[in-house]
């Protein structure tokens, strides 16, 4: 073994060990990493966006360049804090009201566009799509299963009928694609679980331990 | 008590003490595990690989401490690839966090290539080869806004310097010049490139992901939206091989490495599984 002479590989190694701590039991040495842990996220965050945000996109051209329509944005910005005053709180809801009607303008005709349309083009039985899969005569399969799936899974979220006759064996085929679904979500969640155990690891059985490379 | 009560009952910590086991005996005592290449990072490779020579890779660094193992060695992968075929590169973060793992990458491999360099041609110089633009709130602006003028959005770069005066920017002016962004993401700014870069300037958006995100991802694959996928370490691993194999580039291979722990976990996840559901069974036919 070859240790590392690293103070902040030490820390690290040692923070990291506290935390897979709670794997046992709940403990001081877990609470006590959990709370360096938010401390620090939050003081990197704030002070990241005082000097690289704050200060040379708003106060810099206000107070330094005199660019005086930046008090505009200063204003807004700082009805925010009136939450903490209840007498003038309502003023809150200017600031609110911007940022959602700039995200919602933003994002409705996008997200349709991506989300929707092109989704539902993706699932109609065209030759473009049976090429999309790379599978040749294969992607004709593919495509039929993807649309009978779309299908099927739309139906089981249709309420305004009672499950009956056909809707009842749509609706079974559509469970299914829904249980696969579920199973390749939860497959990829252990993978990408298991990938940061194995980070951790690596970590410290290399920098920290010396044992691999 | 009985075994089925057994079964159903194993206490999580000696599952935690297996899984350690199987994860920790792999990366200790390494074995050769064949890589396969899928054809969502072929496609993802064959994508990067012809970028033309005037136009640049925009790769969208946003992966932090949590889920670096996962999206780091698609980042040292894909810079590796770019740097060799002498494709420009601008780098950038929608989130604050990943900055400082972005500048870490590009450190790693530009250091590679330059220590190999004999000629000024064969260097990787910034400004000239490669930008790091750093970091400028919130995401959406600044993607929307490098459809009219990357300088316009990033008037400075990650490290303070006028973007407008970067020999490379001079060249790189907006989304025209970028053949394909890559967003090495474990959130949503994937879907955040497809609906405001594609969707209005036509940009082409490659995604390196976490495997959390991989079946909410593979149906932009499908539909054409995103022009290659690399999922989870898997994913990394098939772009490593790819790398080493086509471009005669040997470095470490951190992904791959970490496939053969990656499996014998899978396998130990399937026999609990396989265990608790006998034992579900048989405890529902005794009642």
């Amino acid at each position: 073994m070859n240790f590392s002479l690293d103070p902040w590989v030490w820390i690290s190694a040692l923070l990291s060990l506290a935390i897979f701590s709670f794997l046992y039991k709940d403990n001081p040495f877990y609470k006590f990493a959990e709370h360096i842990f938010v401390g620090a996220a939050n003081g990197y965050a704030v002070t990241f966006y005082w000097h690289n945000i704050l200060v040379p996109s708003l106060f810099d051209p206000l107070f330094r360049q005199g660019k005086l329509l930046y008090i505009i944005s200063l204003i807004i910005g700082v009805l925010y804090f009136t939450r903490f005053i209840p007498k003038i709180s309502w003023l809150v809801r200017i600031p609110i009201g911007i940022t959602i009607g700039y995200y919602t303008g933003a994002s409705i005709p996008a997200g349709i566009q991506a989300n929707i349309i092109k989704q539902i083009q993706g699932t109609i039985l065209t030759k473009e799509n049976f090429l999309s899969w790379h599978a040749g005569n294969m992607g004709i399969v593919w495509s039929l299963i993807l649309f009978l799936g779309v299908l099927c899974t739309l139906s089981y979220f249709y309420f305004s009928r009672e499950h009956k006759g056909v809707l009842k064996i749509t609706s079974r085929i559509g469970i299914v694609f829904i249980m696969i679904g579920f199973g390749a979500a939860f497959g990829y969640t252990v993978m990408a679980r298991v990938s940061l155990l194995i980070g951790r690891l690596q970590f410290l059985l290399g920098p920290w331990l010396g044992i691999i490379k | 008590m009985k075994i089925v009560d057994l079964m159903l009952k194993i206490d999580r910590r000696i599952i935690y003490l297996i899984l350690a086991i199987v994860v920790i005996l792999p990366l200790i005592i390494p074995s050769a595990q064949h890589v396969r290449v899928m054809a969502p990072v072929q496609k993802l490779y064959t994508a990067v690989d012809t970028i033309h020579p005037d136009k640049a890779l925009m790769i969208d660094f946003d992966y932090d401490p949590q889920t670096q193992p996962e999206l780091e060695p698609m980042a040292l992968a894909i810079l590796r690839h770019a740097f060799k075929k002498k494709i420009k590169i601008l780098g950038l973060s929608l989130y604050v966090q990943p900055l400082g793992l972005a500048k870490a990458a590009l450190d790693q491999v530009t250091g590679e290539i330059n220590a190999l360099a004999k000629t000024n041609s064969d260097s990787v110089i910034y400004g000239r080869d490669y930008v790091f633009l750093g970091w400028q709130p919130p995401p959406i602006v600044p993607i929307l806004g490098m459809g009219e003028s990357i300088t316009n959005v990033y008037k400075k770069d990650f490290y303070g310097n006028q973007t407008d005066t970067l020999p490379l920017m001079k060249q790189i002016k907006n989304y025209n010049n970028v053949e394909l962004l890559i967003s090495i993401s474990s959130g949503d700014p994937p879907l955040w490139w497809v609906s405001y870069a594609q969707n209005r300037f036509g940009l082409r958006v490659g995604v390196g992901c976490t495997a959390v995100s991989a079946s909410d991802y593979y149906p932009y694959l499908q539909t054409g939206q995103f022009s290659g996928l690399m999922v989870g370490m898997k994913g990394a691993a098939e772009y490593e091989e790819l790398v080493e194999k086509d471009l005669n580039i040997h470095k470490r291979r951190k992904a791959s490495e970490a496939l053969p722990s990656l499996t014998y976990a899978h396998l130990v996840m399937i026999v609990f599984i396989i265990i608790g559901n006998i034992g579900y069974f048989i405890k529902r036919r005794q009642k």
